[in-house]
């Protein structure tokens, strides 16, 4: 059993009410709708037939039951339907407002070398349209009841004209599902998988091309870039026509076969005479009609199917419970050992590995890290922020983090004035990565939530890009007086010197040669000197 | 009040928007239209075959005639299946047209007008412009079926009883005021909802982006526990819309079979000739069947239109972020330059749409001809919007630019340009450099790039072909090979944007030599906030 199948069975599982009063709801609207219509062609042909017989026949003939029991019956199909709609979508929305977070949880304990490979689209492509496929799974619980119900229904009504009109229904019915599954398999399942694979390739190029404008537009190549991009689209419109084509082929199946089941229920039910030929022809009707959520299904399994597999993928990393291992007392990083408080710079040309050297220490980069994460507060080399407020942002560092605290970081990071300056102050919104702020406005704030973090060693990466000189200055001598006073200790790296200068310890890592594949490799030493 | 105004005149916008487009589609649309029409017609055969058919039993006509009206109801239900398989190929060729001309259109206003951001435009080209294929694909067919075909089948009814007609008739007042409540009641709610939809993906994704910092900073547990949150949020609050929209749907579905149980229980008694009232017509079985049949195709349409509600949603909440994207009216060339031309900033003031502030402010600046200026300070502090407006690239809202004293919109024709992080395309490094001028000569190209330091020592040379992440070529070939695009490019004007951004400064050191190559009898403009690119410059200008 696969973990999403797990996860999909314990979400039936607390709602487990909801979904059988969807599946006992979808029951009711399959039968009330055959019944209706079957026992309207059967009242209005047995009413005929009386009229015909004369006065004393129409006399005797009982109208009440069966015109009551239409009145109710289409009473029924409407609550049962509004039933069936209400508490599947109710019970899938909640299943998934449960799947989607647990999926986040398990990429988040995923190896990181796995979860960071992620791009951007396809971690799209999994938690929005993955995610959207497996809610079919719930909405679509209902499906084969509602069918079966409907089924059996005709099944039953047709019977009361005989066994073999009976018999017609249920070979159709055999032959509908036969041919929608067959259908959904040949052009479905291809043509889905087909868009999905086209929609990630436009957005690829969509992306690669919208960012490189400026030179597109001095190279006149603004009509070639349409070209580009109109001609994958192309593609995909393509594919989307195939799976238009093919939900329609499987649809146009059903329609035929409905028909040719309802000629053959009345016509074999025509010996037990015309009332129960209409019944049985309309149940017919109604019966295989029943079968159109099982075939609409087959049409998107093969979207699910796909989709199911690549959940799975993200889903066999079970979250781990936090670590409680405590920090170690020194670090040892490039052969150099540090004791605590004491401050290292790595310094060196970019592409040598020294954002890599952080990243292992950190555990992001598959190799197991000497110490737990407890022990680093980081500042990531692209300042990465999440999209929120500048207290959002800080407060991912220490949740329970007070205002002043968060101003008393600010301020160590050289940002307190500029969000003072905003009106919304700590809740100003930043939008996605801090679009909002200048690039060294996003260092500042990455570098202030640093600070917030409780942990005996700060990591910074290039503290200080995008920073004017005096900025620089600014936040390199606070940084010193801040470390003085907590007595953290410090990893730096940069390919500037002047955060580099409240470091007793330099190492400067080697440069590699233009073409290397693989900047990352055995650091050589060439200095380290103690002041 | 005034957000409200903003908001209604957006949501007025983004439907004239839609209306627009629609007209782009070519004659798919009508095509879909048509066979969408003509199942009414198979409709009416279906049910008279099955009226015939069980008259014929009724009547004990024989077998020959039951299997004429048989055959009747087979090939009708063919015909239908046919039909339905055209009208959505047809639906979704329509689609495909007019999302190819909104598509166009919109790839027209990103490359040809002002920037936009890498993330807003790549997301109206694919999520937008998709979520604009049901619209045209069923939408809109289902929509002109809901117009014409229930009163079409109405009238076909009353030639088989008029009364039963008027019943049909009668119920689609409630059944179109269900629907038109139904309507209102559920859009503005499910607007709500649909945008809180897309913020909760958005949040998912932000997260997802955000997960090195999200591990390291052990917040794993926090940050799930809000998305849980915000996700359960999200699914109470859509329930709440989905429980007005299934009321309305169930109104539908009541009003339907209510009508049909009508027509059912007046024909019964009408045949037994047992109404309590008198009635101008009286039924015989094949009409009284005929109509019976027909009763749930005349709401069919409505029907299937409802279901096809949030296919215009989607369409509306898309449309409101494509209709911002317009393509620029034409502009007259400039004339073009003698040579390399004084570059001249009056007072200019460049504001993007929907920003706070200017991202240059008064701006002026004089670059003689044939010098290097260089455009120092922070990112953010506007350097890249003086390169983005010579390109027309971004909005000139104040001030001029004049070239040779001539002012001037868009240079982009006089200019060469390389930035941090080139296109690479999947192709040789010989076509990635030739992409700034397609009809260079193999000597040329190799001049071009041994002229910036191109070294090519891997297998092919230049024939080596790159991959579509431009895997093989290191950060500092990168711009070399930028360079090289623009040495080759005979234009009077050079911008070169960060062009040793993230590099150290042995490889910045090496790429100087050839930024003064590249710069040779130009006028060059560089945005840096390196030093050592500035102790290049002829003039350095602090920003």
């Amino acid at each position: 059993m696969s973990p999403l199948d797990i996860l999909i069975r314990e979400q039936k599982r607390v709602h487990a009410g909801n979904l059988r009063l969807a599946i006992v709801s979808a029951i009711g609207v399959a039968v009330a709708s055959t019944a209706l219509l079957g026992l309207s062609g059967w009242f209005i042909v047995a009413s005929a037939v009386a009229g015909a017989a004369g006065v004393a026949a129409a006399q005797a003939f009982n109208v009440l039951l069966p015109s009551a029991t239409i009145r109710l019956l289409a009473i029924v199909r409407t609550a049962a339907r509004y039933g069936e709609r209400l508490t599947g979508h109710a019970a899938a929305l909640r299943a998934l407002a449960a799947i989607r977070p647990a999926l986040f949880a398990s990429l988040a304990a995923a190896p990181p070398a796995e979860a960071l490979a992620l791009s951007r689209g396809e971690a799209s492509a999994r938690l929005v349209q993955d995610v959207d496929a497996v809610e079919t799974r719930f909405v679509r619980l209902s499906a084969p009841w509602n069918a079966a119900a409907g089924l059996a229904c005709a099944l039953v009504l047709a019977a009361l004209a005989g066994w073999a009109p009976a018999l017609a229904i249920a070979v159709f019915a055999g032959a509908a599902l036969l041919a929608a599954r067959a259908l959904a398999r040949r052009y479905s399942a291809p043509a889905r998988t087909e868009v999905q694979a086209r929609v990630g390739a436009l957005k690829d190029t969509a992306a690669a091309l919208v960012a490189a404008s400026a030179e597109l537009r001095a190279y006149g190549l603004a009509g070639w870039a349409g070209e580009t991009l109109n001609a994958k689209a192309a593609a995909l419109d393509a594919a989307r026509l195939d799976a238009a084509r093919a939900q329609a082929l499987v649809q146009a199946s059903q329609a035929a076969i409905l028909g040719a089941a309802v000629a053959a229920a009345i016509a074999c039910a025509a010996p037990a005479g015309a009332p129960l030929a209409a019944l049985a022809g309309l149940a017919a009707g109604m019966g295989i009609e029943a079968l159109a959520g099982l075939a609409l299904a087959f049409d998107q399994d093969g979207a699910a199917d796909a989709a199911h597999a690549r959940l799975n993928e993200i889903l066999r990393h079970a979250p781990r419970a936090a670590g409680s291992a405590s920090p170690p007392a020194r670090l040892t990083v490039l052969g150099v050992t540090l004791e605590r408080g004491q401050r290292l710079a790595v310094l060196g040309p970019s592409g040598c590995g020294k954002t890599t050297v952080i990243e292992t220490l950190l555990g992001l980069r598959g190799q197991a890290s000497p110490a737990p994460r407890s022990a680093f507060a980081w500042l990531p080399q692209d300042a990465a922020l999440i999209a929120g407020s500048v207290r959002d942002n800080l407060r991912l560092a220490a949740p329970k983090a007070t205002d002043d605290q968060l101003w008393a970081v600010l301020e160590d990071a050289c940002l307190a004035e500029r969000v003072r300056a905003a009106p919304e102050g700590l809740d100003a919104w930043l939008g996605d990565d801090g679009e909002r702020l200048s690039g060294g406005e996003r260092r500042r704030l990455a570098l202030a939530r640093a600070y917030l973090r409780d942990a005996p060693w700060l990591l910074l990466d290039e503290p200080t890009e995008g920073l004017d000189p005096t900025t620089e200055a600014q936040v390199v001598e606070r940084l010193r007086r801040r470390l003085d006073r907590t007595g953290q200790g410090l990893l730096l790296v940069s390919h500037r010197p002047a955060p580099a200068t409240i470091c007793a310890t330099r190492i400067t890592l080697g440069a590699p040669p233009e073409a290397a594949p693989n900047p990352v490799r055995a650091p050589k030493m060439q200095a380290a000197t103690a002041d | 009040m005034g957000a409200v105004t903003a908001q209604l005149n957006s949501e007025h916008e983004a439907k004239a928007w839609l209306t627009r487009t629609a007209r782009l589609g070519g004659p798919a649309a009508r095509r879909a239209g048509l066979w969408v029409l003509m199942d009414g017609a198979a409709a009416i055969g279906f049910a008279a075959g099955l009226a015939f058919g069980v008259d014929a039993i009724a009547e004990r006509k024989g077998p020959g005639a039951l299997a004429v009206w048989l055959g009747l109801v087979l090939a009708a239900s063919a015909l239908r299946g046919g039909l339905s398989l055209l009208a959505a190929s047809a639906g979704a060729q329509a689609a495909r047209e007019t999302k190819q001309a909104a598509r166009s259109d919109l790839v027209a206003a990103l490359f040809t007008g002002p920037r936009r951001p890498v993330g807003a435009a790549a997301t109206a080209l694919v999520e937008g412009i998709e979520a604009l294929d049901g619209f045209f694909a069923r939408f809109l067919p289902a929509r002109l079926a809901a117009a014409a075909l229930p009163l079409l089948l109405i009238a076909v009814a009353a030639v088989a009883s008029p009364i039963s007609a008027a019943i049909l008739l009668g119920a689609m007042i409630p059944f179109i005021a269900a629907m038109a409540l139904a309507g209102t009641l559920a859009a503005a709610e499910s607007r709500a909802q649909f945008r809180a939809l897309e913020r909760l993906s958005g949040l998912f994704l932000d997260r997802v982006r955000a997960l090195p910092v999200v591990l390291a900073f052990e917040a794993e547990r926090t940050t799930t526990a809000a998305l849980s949150r915000a996700a359960r949020d999200l699914a109470e609050r859509t329930i709440r819309v989905l429980r007005a929209a299934f009321l309305s749907s169930a109104a539908l579905e009541f009003f339907a079979a209510l009508s049909v149980a009508l027509v059912a229980v007046y024909c019964g008694f009408n045949l037994l000739r047992l109404l309590p009232f008198p009635v101008p017509e009286q039924l015989d079985l094949k009409r009284a069947f005929f109509v019976l049949a027909l009763a749930p195709e005349v709401y069919a349409p409505m029907r299937r239109l409802a279901a096809a509600y949030h296919d215009r949603q989607a369409a509306q909440a898309a449309a409101a972020s494509l209709s911002t994207f317009v393509p620029p009216a034409p502009k007259a060339a400039d004339a073009p330059l003698a040579g390399a031309p004084t570059i001249v900033f009056e007072g200019v003031t460049a504001r993007y749409p929907d920003t706070d502030a200017p991202a240059v402010d008064g701006f002026t600046l004089t670059a003689r001809a044939g010098t290097i200026t260089a455009l120092v300070g922070a990112s953010g502090a506007g350097k890249s919007t003086l390169l983005n407006l010579l390109l027309d690239l971004a909005p000139l809202t104040g001030g001029r630019i004049l070239a040779d004293g001539r002012p001037c919109t868009d240079l982009s024709r006089e200019v060469a340009w390389a930035g941090q992080s080139p296109l690479i395309l999947p192709a040789s490094i010989a076509d990635n450099i030739a992409l700034s001028r397609p009809d260079a000569s193999r000597a040329e190209i190799a001049a071009a790039a041994r002229a910036v330091g191109l070294t090519l020592d891997r297998p092919g040379g230049l024939d080596f072909v790159l991959d579509e992440r431009g895997g093989g070529l290191s950060g500092g070939e990168r711009r070399r090979l930028s360079l090289a695009r623009a040495l080759l490019k005979p234009a009077p004007i050079l911008l070169l944007d960060e062009p040793t951004a993230n590099l150290d400064a042995a490889a910045e050191a090496e790429l100087l030599s050839a930024i003064r190559e590249a710069a040779k009898g130009r006028t060059t403009l560089v945005a840096t906030h390196s030093e050592a690119v500035a102790a290049l410059a002829d003039q350095v200008v602090r920003l």
